[in-house]
């Protein structure tokens, strides 16, 4: 009973200070993405969906979200993807997803571009854009 | 003068396409202090006066899409040890064939070790200074051509790399700066990567040139000549010796644990230059933003004992060849404990104790090192 108490009570926690992250495309694009494919492209390993159109992944600068999505989908911390992405920009071999500040403005850039990816704070979802994977 | 054509090419097409692409500008830095603790004897450059100018550097890179396949990038470094006057580090055009394929060419790193890629960006790996060691051959840029072929294994993120050009400058051979020329200058290079594992392999071949004319070696070079020995004097100067290079490596990185390990092999044959082989083995533990590690480095440069007495019947020029032959027999080992510490998304800090014990002359010098890699 006890443990069932700690256990509701840390959930409880987890929604309260964790959002959930929505990863999402633009409507038009039919392509399914799974979760693999995500930390694929988000580190510059898959450049295509698989209708075979070259992805324009975004990123969040700074924010809980971009923190929640590096550790949950990614597996890095800021630090080590910041060095990840240095021996990738110095060497020519790669740049790392453009950065953008809002979730609102990853929502517009997302609706506004076929080929865009990007996450966003669950709860900020709008009709605009396709949601295909939470985490 | 090549060189610089090299860079200012790429220079102008970054320059012309201002207008129609958008240039990417990135950099790192490094600010590293330090000294040797022993008062009679220096090492990585360090004398026992604290120094913040030797290992210390700053870089530019710009990068512009020219065409959705086609990107120019040019990296500016300028280094403390060459009192900051900025140099084109890297200057290429690189042509994306394919999401696979990709073609460069220009001013570019030899891809002799695992870490040769971004030896200068401080930011990408634990220590101050990768282990030297290893990371010892004096030039690390070439000029020529590149094709990088990436795919997938299964589970395995395969990286195939062939490249062929030339190097021509001065290259610092043992303390000495001498003109050298290294000509058909190609290899391969295969690294394979599955999540927290990842193995390396590289092969190198060049025809390499280095002139005696300002080192200790051309009087012994002459009397040899004037004696006939024109076999035995060829066999000390470098001019236009094969020379190979092999370096195998793998890394670890699972869960907090990090095992770095590297083996190279170097040689230009029938040279004054001995065979060299060197290897390290890095250890390290994350804590949070901190990494804890210790390295061990093994050096051993030495000359084949088929090289020793092959004049015996000229006892005073046997025991010159001899002598320098053996003068540049080298066997050392370093030990480094050493951390880093995150303390922002784009900096890091680091310190640095190694123990450089040289087995030759039976002395050791220690070095302590301090400092602050950034990129942005």
């Amino acid at each position: 009973m006890k443990k069932l108490i700690l256990v509701s009570a840390l959930s409880l926690c987890s929604i309260n200070v964790f959002a959930e992250v929505a990863v999402i495309i633009n409507p038009s694009n039919a392509s399914s993405v799974d979760a693999d494919t995500i930390k694929k492209i988000y580190l510059g390993k898959s450049k295509s969906f698989s209708n075979g159109d070259k992805v324009n992944p975004i990123n969040q600068d700074g924010t809980s979200v971009a923190d929640e999505f590096n550790d949950k989908v990614v597996g890095k911390s800021s630090s080590q993807l910041n060095a990840y992405w240095s021996k990738l920009v110095f060497t020519g071999k790669g740049t790392p997803p453009e950065k953008l500040t809002t979730d609102q403005a990853v929502i517009d850039f997302v609706a506004a571009n076929n080929d865009a990816i990007g996450y966003v704070d669950s709860a900020k979802v709008t009709d605009k854009v396709k949601v295909i994977a939470t985490f | 003068m090549k060189k610089l054509s090299v860079a200012v090419a790429v220079c102008a097409v970054l320059a012309s396409s201002y207008a129609s692409a958008e240039v990417r500008i990135n950099g790192f830095a490094s600010i590293v202090g330090g000294k040797s603790l022993d008062s009679d004897s220096t090492l990585y450059g360090y004398d026992d006066d604290i120094s913040f100018k030797n290992e210390s550097k700053f870089a530019l890179q710009l990068s512009a899409d020219l065409h959705e396949k086609l990107t120019a990038t040019a990296q500016i470094i300028a280094r403390g040890e060459d009192d900051f006057d900025a140099t084109f580090e890297w200057a290429y055009v690189t042509y994306e064939y394919s999401d696979e394929l990709q073609f460069s060419a220009g001013k570019m790193r030899v891809p002799f070790y695992k870490y040769s890629d971004f030896l200068d960006v401080g930011y990408a790996y634990r220590w101050v200074r990768p282990p030297k060691s290893v990371y010892g051959i004096p030039f690390s840029t070439y000029e020529g051509v590149s094709v990088v072929y990436s795919s997938q294994l299964g589970d395995w993120d395969s990286t195939l790399q062939g490249f062929y050009g030339a190097f021509d400058g001065d290259i610092d051979v043992f303390g000495t700066e001498l003109p050298a020329e290294l000509n058909n200058l190609g290899g391969i290079n295969w690294s394979l990567s599955y999540d927290w594992f990842s193995a390396r392999a590289a092969y190198i071949v060049a025809d390499t040139s280095i002139s005696s004319e300002d080192s200790g070696l051309i009087g012994l070079v002459s009397v040899l000549s004037d004696s006939g020995l024109t076999n035995t004097a060829n066999d000390l100067i470098t001019e236009e010796d094969k020379t190979s290079f092999v370096g195998v490596g793998f890394s670890i990185d699972y869960e907090n644990f990090l095992f770095d390990a590297e083996y190279t092999q170097f040689e230009v044959e029938d040279s004054i230059l001995p065979e060299q082989s060197q290897y390290y083995a890095s250890v390290g533990y994350r804590i949070d933003s901190v990494i804890v590690h210790f390295t061990y480095e093994d050096n051993d440069d030495k000359h084949d004992s088929s090289r020793f007495n092959t004049i015996e019947s000229i006892p005073t020029l046997n025991s010159a060849v001899n002598g320098a032959l053996e003068g540049l027999r080298a066997q050392s080992n370093v030990y480094t404990i050493g951390a880093r510490y995150d303390f922002h998304p784009s900096a890091a800090f680091k310190i640095d104790f190694s123990r450089f014990e040289d087995d030759i002359t039976d002395t050791e010098t220690d070095v302590v090192a301090v400092g602050v890699d950034l990129v942005f």
